[in-house]
């Protein structure tokens, strides 16, 4: 195949993706430096600095991410690696069972933890049940219940890149170092879970992606006590309306995103190599 | 979609009215975009079809409304939609931004109803209170200095995510008058919600929460709509010291002459007593009538928000400083809810 | 590697977490969705239909359902073409941005959609397509590009092309290729890409909800529905759509056949 015909193949998602996609964001973009029959400004940036309230709801929704990136980590990796040593059967029912969640709307599953963690729910209940704790456990409406539903929505795009690839490490490797003598811990930590490390790093970049644009958890599991700029971005939308303002945080939600981006993709080279 | 066919199905069988209509060169269907839910119903019951009946002019409407969408609507100049709802001080802040358009109360030539709703550029066609509510079975307190008491009233609070209601209601938990609430003393307000918004469990933005909470035991006390929980068996409330409020059906800016003709008609017929005790029946809010109590169930005027013994004890929405003001508060709040 | 009995015990009660953590949320939905209660509880208080009855008792569910496949059968087409059609370009041409425009295909996966949403609806404001069935469409095929990159650019890499070295040289044409040699080769692969694209677009409710004006999709009646009364219906709504998937899923396994082949699509991009 030569050239032109590599490009005519891409040439009309390429004019979509343009038209609609690339388009709308430089002209949201470019709505923050533009005023009304003044022309260019950096008035809606300065209004960032002035009023930092708003860098300060972005620094928030970086530390929320970091959070439930961290709980994502927690559960998903050894989650990942016990999938590995499953049988043939039990490892397709396992993966069929991260997958499904997968593509089950996120408002059903938000809204179901509802009635597994709230006062009354299945979660207290049983553990006032078992005599654990005599008050009801305070898991919805603050920072730990939007913690749980982001780590529940986001755990299959961790689970999914890291089983495979440690489906990828050949059993001999480890045989091999276990016949040197080495204890299994340190055929873990030394072979084992170096070699999943770039999976694990890439994957964690992508789900901390994620979590920055994350709109409906927040919305519902967080009582309105965990402010995230999606839903302060909503809020300039469609309340105040502050367009410009709007698109100047995006702008800067935009570049975070990319940033972190770029080191996802360095890592994800690296991991499929 | 159903609907739709039938719609102009019946209007094709009725050749006399366009032949009517032609004669004003009114369109026989305009645009609406309102809040939706009971309170969208209520306008389809109540006013959308008796100007069906009466007149063969069908109104399409679409929710949610937000202030954003109709600058979204104006700005890019297409002439769908004319009707747009409002809350009040959204109707000050539209006026200023220039998306809006003033109403010709001549050709509206509409029934007695009371001066606040008949602004220059919005019919106020339905009045809310938010007010004070409880699970059933709590100690009830009987206005703001003992609701916002968790000693004496213990139990967690759900309080909206929205500074125009809480700020008063702080203040007046400070000993402050309803008549002497404006000017806001934005600063005291703020300091009083640090005090208590350890005891608030939840802060709503959807109406349909602070009930749902109620019942599931998450929150004792909140404050809410009053339509949400009025004849609910399961819900005490107070209108002391609640906040009356109006919503506003106003026109887009450069909505189409013959669409506005259309419109005028259903201003009118939501000027009607009647009609507005139909729409009543469906959510408990009332509209703008001086004669319409006289038309509501007796057993149930406790429950709306303009009958005598609630309207004398609320305290009525300043759209006017809140226009002058919002915008620094809604910083303040934003910068109040990084310290939950 | 795990070696002691103790430590696999660990990692087994670690890895039955993580899986129960995940599915919990579908097992509550489904169970609910028969319950004859006005409120949301678990366990329900009893069985009925009634939830089921109401959603397709209610023309606007039933409308909000024929919009929403509509919406995601034509975008999920539209998606597939135009992706399959540049994954193959990618993977098989060499031209200057190539990288470039493979990242960009990407991006809406990347770019937070609340971004994607604002622009769309700031953009479709100011050329007067706010609230249009076109711009609906476009927005949910521009969001559905990068599910369809991931499935095909894996099938047209792992695709030998010798095969398709061998018909050309035997002097078939480029469409005799595509159509004879390439597509029943494909063929599992492009059916998992257009399921997964066509259950993107039914479950999308940022976007959909800043953008879609008067048309109502099946996730943007629920928000709505559960910002202003938390109605069961929607738990109705939400098991017909887990079971719609799980029939998906299926099929794409049967039709992919092994079961490692599922897997391999799905993990990798």
């Amino acid at each position: 195949m030569n050239r032109s015909t590599g490009f005519a193949f891409i040439a009309p998602l390429l004019v979509l993706m343009v038209v609609a996609f690339n388009l709308p964001i430089i002209y949201m973009l470019g709505l923050a430096f533009w005023d009304k029959g003044r022309g260019f400004t950096l008035e809606h940036y300065e209004g960032l600095l002035e009023a930092p309230v708003y860098l300060r709801v972005l620094g928030n929704t970086l530390r929320i991410s970091l959070i439930a990136t961290i709980a994502n980590v927690a559960i998903g990796y050894p989650l990942a690696h016990w999938m590995r040593g499953l049988g043939r059967r039990a490892r397709l029912i396992a993966i069929a069972l991260v997958v499904l969640p997968f593509w089950v709307s996120i408002l059903v599953r938000t809204y179901a933890w509802i009635v597994v963690l709230g006062n009354g729910g299945l979660v207290n209940r049983s553990l006032q049940w078992l005599g654990l704790t005599d008050a009801p456990v305070q898991f919805l409406y603050n920072e730990l219940g939007v913690t749980i539903g982001m780590a529940n929505v986001l755990l299959p795009f961790l689970v999914l890149p890291l089983f495979a690839a440690m489906i990828r490490i050949d059993d001999r490797l480890l045989q091999a170092a276990a016949s040197l003598g080495a204890p299994p811990r340190t055929i873990f930590w030394k072979v084992y879970f170096p070699l999943t490390l770039p999976a694990l790093a890439a994957g964690t970049l992508l789900v901390f992606i994620l979590c920055l644009g994350f709109y409906v958890t927040p919305a519902v599991l967080g009582g309105g006590r965990v402010p995230m700029i999606s839903n302060l971005l909503d809020t300039l939308i469609n309340q105040i309306p502050r367009w410009e303002q709007a698109s100047a945080i995006s702008t800067i939600l935009l570049i975070v995103a990319l940033v972190i981006f770029a080191g996802y993709r360095r890592l994800d080279r690296k991991a499929s190599a | 979609m159903r609907r739709r066919t039938f719609v102009k199905a019946a209007a094709a069988s009725l050749p006399s009215f366009g032949i009517l209509s032609a004669a004003q060169a009114q369109s026989k269907e305009i645009r609406m975009i309102e809040s939706g839910g009971l309170s969208g119903d209520s306008i389809q019951v109540g006013y959308i079809d008796p100007l069906k009946a009466k007149t063969g002019i069908t109104v399409v409407r679409e929710s949610p409304s937000s202030l954003g969408k109709l600058r979204a609507l104006v700005e890019s100049g297409q002439g769908g939609t004319t009707l747009f709802e409002l809350g009040s001080g959204i109707v000050q802040q539209a006026k200023k931004l220039g998306l809006i358009e003033k109403l010709d109360w001549a050709a509206i030539n509409p029934a007695p109803m009371f001066p606040e709703a008949k602004n220059e550029y919005g019919f106020g066609y339905q009045y809310f209170s938010t007010i004070m509510a409880w699970r059933k079975g709590v100690k009830e307190p009987k206005n703001f200095i003992e609701f916002f008491d968790s000693k004496a009233f213990p139990g967690k609070r759900c309080l909206p995510d929205f500074p125009h209601y809480c700020l008063p209601f702080a203040l007046q938990s400070t000993g402050v008058p309803i008549d002497k609430l404006f000017p806001l003393d934005v600063d005291a307000a703020f300091k009083r919600l640090n005090e208590i918004k350890k005891d608030v469990a939840v802060w709503w933005k959807a109406g349909a929460q602070p009930p749902q909470l109620m019942k599931d035991n998450e929150v004792q006390y909140s404050i809410c709509w009053s339509g949400r929980v009025v004849g609910d068996p399961a819900f005490g409330l107070n209108f002391a010291g609640g906040k009356a409020d109006l919503s506003y059906i106003a026109v887009v800016k450069g909505s189409k002459p013959d669409d506005k003709l259309a419109a005028w008609k259903l201003y009118h017929e939501m000027s009607l007593a009647e009609n507005q005790a139909k729409a009543a029946q469906v959510i408990s809010y009332t509209g703008p009538s001086p004669d319409l109590d006289a038309l509501l169930p007796k057993d149930k005027l406790w429950q709306y928000p303009t009958s005598k013994q609630n309207k004398d004890v609320q305290y009525f929405e300043n759209a006017e400083w809140w226009a002058e003001n919002g915008e620094a508060v809604n910083k303040k709040w934003e910068a109040f809810k990084l310290s939950l | 590697m795990t070696s002691t009995p103790w430590s696999r015990r660990l990692l087994a009660a670690a890895g039955i977490f993580g899986l129960v953590f995940l599915t919990v949320p579908l097992l509550i939905v489904i169970p609910m969705s028969f319950s004859p209660a006005r409120a949301l509880t678990f366990p329900p208080p009893g069985f009925s239909l009634r939830w089921y009855q109401a959603l397709f008792g209610d023309p606007r569910w039933m409308e909000a359902m024929s919009t929403s496949t509509i919406v995601a059968v034509l975008s999920s087409v539209a998606a597939l073409v135009l992706g399959s059609l540049a994954a193959y370009g990618l993977r098989r041409g060499s031209f200057a941005g190539r990288d470039w425009a493979e990242g960009n295909f990407m991006s809406p996966l990347i770019v937070p959609t609340i971004i994607v949403a604002i622009a769309l609806y700031l953009s479709l404001a100011k050329v007067g397509l706010l609230g249009s069935f076109v711009g609906l469409v476009a927005a949910h095929t521009v969001l559905n590009v990068p599910l369809v990159m991931m499935v095909m650019g894996v099938a047209v890499r792992d695709f030998d092309l010798r095969i398709e070295q061998v018909a050309w040289s035997l002097g078939a044409s480029w469409s005799y290729t595509v159509i004879k040699v390439m597509l029943p080769n494909l063929a599992p692969s492009v059916f998992a890409a257009w399921i997964f694209a066509f259950i993107g677009s039914f479950d999308e409710v940022i976007v959909t909800s800043f953008i879609a004006g008067k048309y109502e999709t099946v996730p943007k009646k629920m928000f709505n529905e559960l910002i202003l009364e938390v109605n069961p219906t929607i738990t109705a709504v939400a098991t017909l759509l887990i079971a719609v998937t799980v029939l998906a899923l299926a099929a794409v396994t049967l039709v992919l056949g092994r079961a490692g082949k599922l897997g391999q699509t799905l993990v990798e991009r």
